[in-house]
């Protein structure tokens, strides 16, 4: 087709035109949508700080990552974006986490000093979660040294909780963490990853060339247990990693996601361990875990070899309403995708889905399963970048900067849209943390991604096609206020689809609650079933796509 | 009675379908013996490897979870680690009791007891060291860590490292007998090569020969039927000769001389009388078996081909052919045959007389073409005719034949039959003759 029949395609009456449009860019092999980089003019000046000075710490490489979160409970999503700060005797800047509130026109506002968060600490992740149920979402922020609790005050503040609520004294490298009622008592309960057990004194000299220090591969360090904190109800947490069985003093965690592995309506957990196998904690219905990974076929690749996990996503990618599980792992190992061949059996499919093949020769970080076209074929984003700057010094490889993918699911097979996507979201980076959001409300989902020692980057996705999306916004009432571990499955023409409310996922940073559905072209869906995570079920029938719905755990549709 | 190679042949073909037969089987079982060996000890031997390395591993993990245990910096409590040793002593069971199921029997009872013994013995102690700990006995279970858990896996790894080494040189051995059993299979399809290729060989020379000794036989024995064709052509020309000599020469005498002494009674008989009527008759009738005594005579034996050569017997020849076969003859010759020898010329005759005959007999026409000619050291007597041809007969040969070629066979000349594109059938002779000299 050439550009004249195009433009006059393009121009055709607006009853058919949009039709034709996607007709158009389907035919072009566009992805169906256009992202917008709109860092700049949203006003996200956040530069991340990893204090590298030369010293060559381990925490350098690691970057950290980002969140959405509606902290004012607006119904718009915000955003919080991690910092480290330079190493003691080296200090250069200041350098603090960031929290923008959005203006609800395109632009953000910085209100870190506003909301008591002008802090420095050596950042690396961040869960969100309303773990004292007051309707506020509070922060824990996993640092380099002593990790933070910051509770929501609803009044646009956060106060350091952490002494109070028993998290204090525990100094430790923790990367990922993620909220999750693991007892449905109601109550966010924490988990933690910890990477290895790494200060600036235990700091080992690690060299290429025998005489400049290089960075360590974990290897050289030890590993640390992840942590798991049982809330009380009293603003308190109680430590049970030591009882509830996920304890390992070996794991040398990444990543962190929730899923329901065994379809028993009970949150099971996934970790995915750098240089370790990755485990996965199912849960015993009674505060304990077993792990099962092995057995599961989740903690090493194909081959048998255990890989550098880094980030980690769940969704139901095939509407089988199974977990699919795709985790980064290093340069050479390909990202590793394991599709539920039966309720917690996985097998790797990376390579026959067309993910493996493509980030083969990246070093994969964040990863989030996301419908950004909203076709109803849930999508898959990945960031990339190496951990040594050195690397680009070495002739034949990818570079220290990598492009990210961006993986579209067309009926399961996956082809990489990135340089299409528009933006410059293909732009090679050291790209970490990834999350996303519909930071505008117009039912699509837009991406933040966060580099490692760079600025952090925000995509406005502007679709191109008539496809729609149905959101739902849940709260709790006797589960979770959150609704953290929920289930929501939506049936339309004989499609079910299935989202969870996660926390945690990715690599360091965790995407909005709400969950979206894109339903393609169809204007209605015929049925909506929310499993809530205390095992309650609800179920709504005809509702109009297009459109964002609030559920609230026994009352139902609040804004319908 | 001759003896035919065939049972020779047929006993050779037995000794090498048996012999092939026994080297299959023979292979087969060398085959089934390597993988028997490779299942039974390489295989085996490879998983109970892989197996011990997994228990290493595991072994090594409780090595270093130990390690953490009792670090000073440690904030989490002993009891902490049981879960971790749970997930390890689940796996490690695992694996042990698939490495007993393959294991390979060179290892000793007592081995795999003191193996048994000593996992056993190390669960108790963790079990009791666990004990301690979540009895608030925190520092007599680090030291029952160190003085007893941790040298019992120490112990527990050098074994399970020994066993490795075993496996080792186990696959060793395993590798050299299986060399040597590929070894002693390459010697033994090296013998069979050879022999067979020897078989191959003899049988080879000994068909040689036997075609040999058979053509030579054949070619023999064609000599001597052609021999006795020739004797036998030769046999019936004399004897056809001397009975027409005979006929002429002696009946025609004597009829010649009843019918002059008829002639002379009759003369001598009255005029008109009955006797010198019935004298002049029989002299008649003595003249007509005079007549008919001369032309069997010419028919047996051409005395013209004696006298007058073989281009004026075939013109008288032709002349009879009409009134004896019924055919209508074109004829033509050259007019400058040059003298043939007589053993020559009877036999160009004789086939010319079958041709025409078979023209006569088979053609189913009346007519026909003979052409004699001498051209360029070569006589050429050809007899066509248009009738139905040499395939109407189904192309069988006839006695007639057969002599024709053996006569063209005694003057060194070339007999062919062909079918010509108009149909009907060409006989063809060919003699090479020396022409007369030119003055």
């Amino acid at each position: 087709m050439n550009r004249r029949e195009f433009l006059r395609r393009s121009a055709l009456g607006a009853a058919g035109a949009t039709v034709t449009l996607e007709q158009l860019l389907s035919a072009q092999g566009g992805p169906g949508f256009r992202l917008v980089d709109v860092t700049r003019s949203a006003g996200i000046t956040f530069r991340h700080n990893n204090g590298a000075y030369g010293g060559k710490f381990l925490p350098e490489t690691l970057g950290s990552g980002c969140a959405f979160l509606d902290y004012d409970a607006d119904g718009w999503q915000d955003i919080l974006l991690i910092n480290g700060m330079d190493w003691p005797g080296h200090r250069r800047q200041r350098s603090t986490l960031a929290l923008y509130r959005n203006n609800r026109n395109g632009t953000f506002t910085d209100v870190t000093k506003a909301a008591g968060l002008d802090i420095e600490m050596y950042g690396m992740g961040v869960a969100v979660g309303d773990f004292d149920n007051d309707g506020f979402p509070d922060l824990y922020i996993t640092c380099v040294g002593q990790s933070r609790l910051f509770r929501n005050t609803g009044k646009g503040t956060f106060v350091d909780v952490t002494a109070a609520a028993g998290l204090g004294k525990r100094e430790a490298f923790s990367t990922s963490a993620m909220w999750v009622d693991i007892d449905r008592d109601g109550r966010l309960d924490l988990f933690v990853c910890n990477y290895v057990r790494w200060s600036p004194d235990r700091d080992v000299f690690c060299s290429l060339d025998g005489r400049q220090k290089s960075y360590c591969t974990p290897e050289a360090y030890r590993g640390e247990t992840c942590w798991l904190f049982r809330n009380r109800g009293n603003g308190t947490f109680e430590d049970i990693t030591a009882t509830c069985g996920i304890f390992d003093s070996g794991s040398k965690a990444l990543g962190v996601a929730l899923l329901d592995d065994d379809q028993d309506g009970w949150p099971d957990i996934f970790v995915a361990n750098d240089t370790e196998p990755n485990k996965l904690y199912r849960n015993l219905k009674n505060g304990r875990f077993r792990e099962v990974g092995l057995a599961a076929g989740i903690a090493l690749s194909a081959d048998g070899k255990a890989r550098a996990g880094m980030g980690v996503d769940v969704a139901d990618i095939d509407n089988s309403g199974r977990p699919v599980i795709a985790v980064t792992n290093f340069e050479g190992e390909m990202v590793g995708l394991y599709r539920a061949e039966q309720a917690g059996r996985f097998r790797d499919v990376a390579l026959a889905s067309g993910v493996g093949q493509p980030s083969k020769n990246r070093l994969g970080f964040g990863c989030v399963f996301a419908d950004l076209d909203l076709d109803g074929d849930v999508d898959l984003i990945v960031a990339n970048g190496h951990i040594d700057d050195t690397v680009r010094n070495i002739p034949g490889n990818v570079g220290y900067a990598q492009p990210p993918h961006l993986f579209l699911n067309d009926r399961g097979a996956f082809r990489d849209v990135a340089a299409q996507a528009g933006g410059g979201f293909e732009q090679p980076r050291v790209g970490r943390g990834l999350a996303v959001a519909d930071i505008d409300n117009d039912g699509d989902l837009d991406i933040l991604l966060t580099t490692n020692n760079g600025p952090a980057v925000l995509f406005r996705n502007d679709r191109q096609s008539a496809n729609q999306s149905v959101r739902f916004k849940l709260t709790g009432t006797v589960s979770n206020r959150d609704a953290i571990g929920a289930t929501v499955r939506i049936t339309h023409g004989g499609i079910t689809q299935s989202r969870m409310v996660r926390g945690g996922s990715s690599y360091l940073s965790q995407s909005e609650l709400p969950v979206t559905f894109g339903v393609g072209h169809r204007d209605v869906v015929e049925r909506a079933v929310v499993s809530w995570p205390n095992g309650r079920v609800e179920e709504f029938r005809n509702l109009a796509t297009g459109k964002r719905y609030d559920v609230v755990e026994g009352k139902g549709l609040v804004n319908r | 009675m001759r003896r035919t190679p065939t049972a020779t042949l047929l006993l050779g073909l037995i000794v090498t379908l048996a012999t092939v037969l026994a080297y299959s089987w023979y292979i087969s079982r060398q085959i089934t013996g390597l993988r028997q060996l490779q299942t039974d000890l390489t295989d085996r031997n490879r998983r109970d490897s892989l197996l011990l390395l997994r228990i290493q591993g595991d072994l090594n993990q409780i090595a270093l979870a130990m390690r953490d245990m009792l670090d000073p910096d440690e904030t989490y409590p002993i009891q902490a680690w049981s879960a971790q040793f749970d997930r390890i002593r689940a796996d490690l069971d695992d694996a042990l009791a698939q490495q007993e199921a393959v294991t390979v029997a060179r290892r000793t009872p007592e081995q795999a007891r003191f193996l048994a013994s000593s996992v056993a013995q190390f669960w108790d102690a963790s079990a009791r060291i666990f004990e301690l700990a979540a009895g608030g006995h925190a520092d007599e279970a680090r030291s029952q860590v160190r003085l007893s858990l941790q040298p019992r896996q120490a112990a527990l790894s050098t074994a399970v490292a020994r066993f490795l080494v075993q496996n080792n040189e186990s696959e060793a051995q395993t590798a050299e007998q299986v060399q040597q059993i590929y070894a002693t299979v390459q010697r033994q399809v090296r013998w069979f090569l050879f022999a067979t290729l020897a078989a191959i060989v003899g049988t080879g020379v000994f068909l040689i020969r036997s075609s040999q000794r058979l053509f030579s036989e054949l070619a023999s024995l064609s000599d001597q039927r052609r021999e006795l064709a020739q004797q036998l052509i030769g046999a019936r020309e004399s004897t056809l000769r001397e009975i027409a000599r005979e006929l002429h020469d002696e009946f025609g005498q004597i009829l010649t001389a009843i019918g002059s002494m008829l002639g002379r009674a009759a003369r001598q008989a009255p005029d008109g009388s009955s006797l010198r009527q019935d004298l002049r008759e029989i002299a008649e009738v003595s003249q007509d078996a005079l007549d008919n005594v001369r032309g069997l005579s010419q028919s047996l034996h051409p005395s013209i081909l004696e006298e007058l050569g073989l281009g004026s017997t075939v013109d008288w020849y032709m002349t009879t052919v009409e009134r004896q076969l019924g055919l209508v003859v074109d004829y033509e010759r050259s007019a400058d045959l040059p003298p043939l020898d007589e053993n020559v010329s009877i036999h160009v005759y004789r086939i010319l007389q079958e041709a025409l005959s078979n023209v006569a007999r088979h053609s189913g026409v009346h007519d026909a073409a003979v052409r004699l000619f001498w051209d360029d050291g070569q006589l050429t007597l050809t007899v066509q005719d248009r009738g139905r041809g040499l395939a109407v007969d189904g192309g069988r040969r006839g006695l007639g034949l057969v002599t024709m070629r053996e006569r063209a066979a005694l003057v060194h000349g070339a007999l062919e039959l062909v079918s010509p594109p108009g149909g009907g059938t060409l006989v063809r002779l060919t003699i090479p003759v020396q022409g007369p000299v030119a003055a």
